[in-house]
C-alpha cells in the first residue's frame, strides 16, 4: 500500500511539472499546444538514450544511439531536447499559421511522432518501446524498494520546487506581463511593439523543456517507455488538469494535476476491485470527462483562479512600458466575457 | 511501380470515406466556430448503430441510412443541450474545444462499455470484383465511392441552390451581418450540426465498410486524417475539404505502396505541413477569417 501510494505521489509530481510546462504555453500565453504530450515523450526518450548505454547488436532492444551518463545529465539532456523540439515545432507552426490552424497542426504533429516511432523499430524499439532504463543511484543506495521510492520522490519534489520558483519569477517579471498581454489580445500586444511570434516561440521552448523534464523524471522511475503511452488523447488529460485547476495559476494547476493525474487517472487502482479492467478504464475516462464538464460549467476559472493583478497609479516599476498592453488586455477580457 | 495505379483505386475509396467526414467537420466549424474534437467519436457511435441495425436484419445500406439519421439527431441534440448552453455561459473558444474533448471521451468510452473493446464487423455480401483499367473494386467499395460522390454533389447543391445553404454560408461568413439580415443564427447553427452529424454518421459506416471492422477507437484514429484533409483545404472551406479529402486519401494509399503501410500517415501529414508552409491558410484559403481565436 505504501509502495503504491508513493508511486502515485511520484506520478502526481510528474503530472504537476508537465502541466506547469503546458500552463506557461496555454495558461499564460494562450498557445493551444495540442502536442503537449510529444514534449513529455521526447524528454522520456532522451533521458532513456542518455542512461541506457551504447546499443549492442546482442541486446533484445534496438535504438539508434545511446550513452550512459550519471544522474543529472540525462534530465538536463531531456530539457535541452524538449527546448529544441519547441524551437523546431514553433518555427514550423507558430510563425505563419492562424491560432486554430496552429492547434490542429500541433495535433497532427503529435500523432506523426507516435506513428514515426512505431513505424521504425530501429529508431527507438518501435511500438514495443524501450525498457530496463536505469534509475539514478539505485545501485549505489542500498535502501530497498520503498526507501528508494522515497528518495526518488524527494528528488522529483526538489526539481519541481526549482521549476516552480523559475516559473513564478517569469510570471512576476515584465516578461510575464508580455505573455498575458499576448494571451488577452494579440493585436494590441503587437501594436504596442511586442513581438508576438517571438514570445510564443519562447514559451514553446521553455514550456517544452519543462514538459520534457517531466518525461525524464517519469521514465527513469518506471523504467520503460512506449508509443502507446503518449498518444494524442493524453494531451487532453494535461489540458483537463490545467483547466480544472485554474489556468494561469501555478498553485491551481498543481491542484488540477493532483485531481486529474492522481485521483482520476492513477487513483482508481486504489478503489476496490469491481469488475474487469476494461470497465474500470472506461469508467475512469468517463468520470474524468464528466469532471471536466462540471468544472467548465460551474467553475470555468478553475479551483484556484488566476490572481487578479492590481497596480496602483504612480507605481512606476511594474507598469513601465506596459501600460497600453495592460489597458488593452483589460478591454479584451471585458469583451470576451469569461 | 506497377502497383501505383491499382492503389490509386484504394486511394479514391479512402477519399470517398474521408470526403463526407471532412466536409461535415469543416461545414460545422465554419458555421458555428466550434472545433469539434468529438467528431470522430460521433462517427464511431453511428458505426455501432449501423452494426446494431445489421444484427437486427437490416441490409448494410439501410443500416447506414439509419446510422446517418441517428448521427444527425445525436449531433443536433448535443448542440442544443450541451454546446449551446456552454456557449451562452460565455465559454471561450478554448473552453468549447475542451467541452468537445470531454464529449469525445464520454461517447468513446460509452461505446466501449456498451459494445465491448473488441472490434465487430458488418455482414457484407460476397465480394464480386469490378475492373476499371488497372484498378479493381468490390461492389461495396463502388457503393462507398458513389455515396462519396453523392455527398459532394449534395453539399454543392445545398450550399449553392437552397435558401438554407445560402444562410449557412452567410452565417459562416459574417454571423452578425447574417443575423441583421433576418437569418436566425440559432436555427442555422442547429442545421449545421444536423448536417455534420448526418455526414459524420454516414462516413463512420463507410469507414467500417472500408476497414471491414468497427472498433471503439476507430473514429479517434480517423479524426486526424479528417483534420488533415480539412486543414489542407483551408479550415472552413467546404470545397477545400473535398479537395483535401481527395489529396489525403490518395496520398495515404500511394505512400502505403511506395514507403510501406506504417509510413503512410506520416507522409500524408508531412505533405500537409509542407503545403501549410507555402500556403499558411490551406489550398483554398479565399477569405477565410479567424473564428474567435485570439
Amino acid at each position: 500500500m505504501d509502495y503504491y501510494l508513493l508511486t502515485v505521489c511520484i506520478y502526481v509530481v510528474v503530472g504537476i511539472i508537465a502541466c506547469w510546462g503546458l500552463n506557461l504555453q496555454f495558461g499564460e500565453t494562450g498557445v493551444l499546444n495540442f502536442a503537449a504530450v510529444l514534449f513529455v515523450a521526447v524528454g522520456a526518450y532522451t533521458a532513456s538514450l542518455f542512461s541506457l548505454g551504447h546499443p549492442t547488436p546482442a541486446s533484445y532492444q534496438q535504438y539508434f544511439w545511446g550513452t550512459s551518463l550519471p544522474w543529472p545529465l540525462p534530465w538536463l539532456a531531456a530539457g535541452v531536447a524538449g527546448g529544441a523540439l519547441g524551437l523546431l515545432v514553433g518555427l514550423l507552426v507558430l510563425r505563419r499559421l492562424r491560432g486554430d490552424y496552429q492547434a490542429m497542426v500541433l495535433l497532427v504533429v503529435s500523432t506523426m511522432g507516435t506513428y514515426l516511432v512505431s513505424a521504425d523499430p530501429g529508431l527507438l524499439n518501435g511500438s514495443i518501446g524501450l525498457a530496463s532504463i536505469p534509475a539514478p543511484f539505485k545501485s549505489e543506495l542500498h535502501t530497498g524498494q520503498v526507501g528508494y521510492e522515497l528518495f526518488y520522490l524527494g528528488l522529483s519534489v526538489v526539481t519541481a520546487l526549482i521549476i516552480f520558483e523559475a516559473l513564478r519569477r517569469i510570471n512576476a517579471s515584465p516578461l510575464g506581463r508580455v505573455l498575458r498581454a499576448v494571451r488577452e489580445n494579440e493585436q494590441a500586444a503587437e501594436a504596442v511593439g511586442h513581438n508576438v511570434a517571438a514570445t510564443k516561440l519562447l514559451v514553446m521552448v521553455v514550456g517544452g523543456a519543462v514538459a520534457a523534464l517531466a518525461g525524464a523524471i517519469e521514465v527513469q522511475f518506471i523504467g520503460a517507455w512506449a508509443p502507446a503511452g503518449w498518444t494524442y488523447p493524453e494531451t487532453f488529460g494535461l489540458f483537463a488538469a490545467v483547466i480544472v485547476g485554474g489556468r494561469g495559476n501555478l498553485g491551481g494547476v498543481a491542484v488540477g494535476a493532483f485531481l486529474v493525474q492522481g485521483l482520476f487517472l492513477e487513483g482508481t487502482v486504489l478503489l476496490p476491485d469491481f469488475g474487469n479492467p476494461d470497465v474500470i478504464g472506461a469508467v475512469q475516462w468517463m468520470s474524468l470527462a464528466t469532471l471536466i464538464l462540471l468544472f467548465l460549467w460551474f467553475r470555468p476559472q478553475g479551483v484556484i483562479p488566476e490572481r487578479q493583478r492590481k497596480f496602483r497609479e504612480g507605481q512606476a516599476g511594474p507598469l513601465r512600458g506596459l501600460l497600453p498592453a495592460q489597458a488593452f488586455a483589460r478591454v479584451g477580457r471585458g469583451q470576451q466575457g469569461a | 511501380m506497377n502497383l501505383v495505379l491499382p492503389s490509386l483505386g484504394f486511394g479514391i475509396i479512402t477519399a470517398s470515406t474521408l470526403l463526407p467526414a471532412a466536409v461535415g467537420f469543416t461545414l460545422q466549424f465554419s458555421a458555428t466556430g466550434v472545433l469539434n474534437i468529438a467528431f470522430g467519436a460521433q462517427m464511431t457511435f453511428a458505426a455501432f448503430i449501423a452494426y446494431v441495425c445489421t444484427q437486427a436484419g437490416l441490409s448494410i445500406w439501410l443500416a447506414m441510412a439509419a446510422a446517418a439519421v441517428c448521427g444527425a439527431l445525436a449531433s443536433a441534440l448535443l448542440n442544443r443541450f450541451l454546446l449551446t448552453p456552454f456557449a451562452r455561459r460565455g465559454t471561450t473558444f478554448f473552453g468549447m474545444v475542451v467541452v468537445t474533448i470531454a464529449l469525445a471521451l464520454l461517447v468513446e468510452y460509452a461505446v466501449e462499455l456498451i459494445w465491448g473493446p473488441l472490434p465487430v464487423s458488418y455482414p457484407l455480401t460476397a465480394p464480386g470484383l469490378v475492373h476499371v483499367g488497372p484498378m479493381s473494386f468490390t461492389h461495396s467499395q463502388l457503393v462507398v465511392l458513389a455515396i462519396g460522390v453523392v455527398f459532394a454533389i449534395g453539399t454543392h447543391a445545398l450550399l449553392r441552390y437552397t435558401r438554407a445553404g445560402k444562410a449557412i454560408r452567410a452565417v459562416a461568413d459574417n454571423r452578425d451581418l447574417a443575423r441583421s439580415s433576418g437569418i436566425s443564427a440559432q436555427r442555422i447553427t442547429d442545421l449545421a450540426w444536423l448536417v455534420s452529424g448526418l455526414m459524420g454518421g454516414a462516413a463512420g459506416v463507410m469507414l467500417g465498410i472500408s476497414l471491414s471492422s468497427v472498433s471503439y477507437t476507430m473514429g479517434d484514429t480517423f479524426l486526424l486524417e479528417i483534420v488533415a484533409a480539412a486543414v489542407l483545404g483551408g479550415v472552413g472551406q467546404v470545397y477545400g475539404a473535398m479537395l483535401g479529402a481527395l489529396v489525403i486519401g490518395v496520398l495515404l494509399q500511394e505512400s502505403a505502396i511506395v514507403l510501406g503501410g506504417a509510413y503512410a500517415p506520416i507522409s500524408a501529414f508531412a505533405v500537409l505541413i509542407l503545403v501549410l508552409l507555402i500556403r499558411p491558410t490551406g489550398i483554398l484559403a479565399g477569405a477565410a477569417k479567424a473564428k474567435g481565436v485570439s
